[in-house]
């Protein structure tokens, strides 16, 4: 199988556990992936526990995938934020789903390159935005490709309560050759989401905490 | 002694051993954990069993292995095979910086405690429904 056919092979995992899953919008919660695990008998941990030192963290290390005596474990770091935590869970599915012989796999930013890493990022990312929904949304809005600009990825993520974070639709965008590779690098996307859509409440009372 | 009980020795002797055998109060170490001294005393006479995750801050307050609350009859078999596997493991892992390669060797105890802890409980369970 080439690498090409295997990742063309993890979205269409993904898509059917979209479908298997009643997962019909972009917005996927914590809680529709931890349900998930259940329905898979998969134990879910956020490391370090709860009410440890903030010094105990992970600090390139995402998450890992365990299957051996003690039973089939998804480990995600604590201190990911939402959206990279709720990646990082289905990232570490596609390892429950299609690489359990394996016993365990360590994800982290150091071995991002490898076949079957790249190929949980790709499914973790048609399991929160399928391409096809991406293509047709941006058509709906008018935008053909190679004419996408950083405010229509905005509107898309906005709009549709998209739970995939802005670097993934930049990855998307750049993929289905809606946007050149690397011509969205230096966009600030919170920033340019702020001035569209105003700060934030919790951002204004933090501020006004402050 | 059965696991639970173990368990809840262990906590004592940490504690009245804590700082070079000066010992630390209930009520401290109450406080280090977010917890109240009432829960400290059950855990220590058996009358509450702490959860795994306890346990984990248990352990890591006083700097000592999670496997170290249970019997080490239980946790021989187990430490070789977790020696195996974490071995493996961290060769897979040796571009992780140190804090991580140090945290992931506390989850892979974690976990096999876990399983350990659940074994304890549905042994004790069954005692009960025996009594």
């Amino acid at each position: 199988m080439s690498r090409t056919e295997y990742y063309e092979n993890m979205k269409a995992h993904a898509r059917a556990i979209r479908s298997k899953h009643g997962l019909s919008s972009l917005k996927v919660k914590k809680s529709d992936i931890k349900a998930i695990y259940k329905e898979y008998n998969i134990q879910y941990d956020l490391w370090p526990v709860k009410d440890t030192p903030f010094t105990a963290k992970f600090r390139k290390l995402r998450g890992a995938f365990f299957n051996d005596e003690h039973g089939t474990t998804i480990m995600i770091s604590r201190s990911l934020p939402e959206a990279p935590a709720i990646f990082t869970m289905c990232h570490e599915f596609k390892h429950y789903l299609v690489d359990r012989e394996l016993g365990s796999v360590l994800c982290s930013d150091y071995n991002l390159q490898e076949e079957i890493e790249i190929g949980a990022e790709v499914f973790a990312a048609e399991m929160l935005f399928p391409d096809d929904i991406f293509t047709e949304l941006l058509t709906q809005m008018g935008v053909r490709k190679g004419l996408c600009n950083p405010e229509h990825l905005v509107r898309l993520k906005r709009e549709n309560e998209a739970t995939i974070s802005y670097a993934g639709l930049v990855k998307k965008a750049e993929f289905l050759q809606f946007i050149p590779i690397g011509s969205f690098s230096k966009v600030k996307f919170t920033k340019l989401e702020e001035q569209i859509y105003g700060i934030p409440y919790f951002k204004k009372f933090n501020c006004h905490k402050k | 002694m059965n696991v639970i009980e173990y368990i809840g020795g262990r906590i004592r002797d940490l504690r009245t051993s804590y700082g070079e055998g000066e010992g630390l109060s209930q009520e401290a170490l109450a406080k280090a954990l977010g917890t109240t001294a009432n829960t400290i005393s059950r855990w220590e006479t058996r009358t509450y069993r702490p959860s795994i995750e306890d346990l984990e801050r248990l352990a890591r307050f006083f700097g000592v292995p999670i496997l170290d609350f249970f019997p080490q009859k239980e946790t021989q078999i187990e430490e070789n095979q977790a020696d195996k596997q974490l071995n493996a493991l961290l060769r897979a892992a040796k571009q992780l910086p140190p804090e991580d390669i140090e945290e992931l060797q506390k989850y892979a105890e974690f976990r096999i405690a876990r399983s350990l802890h659940k074994q304890a409980n549905k042994l004790q369970a069954k005692r009960k429904r025996k009594t």
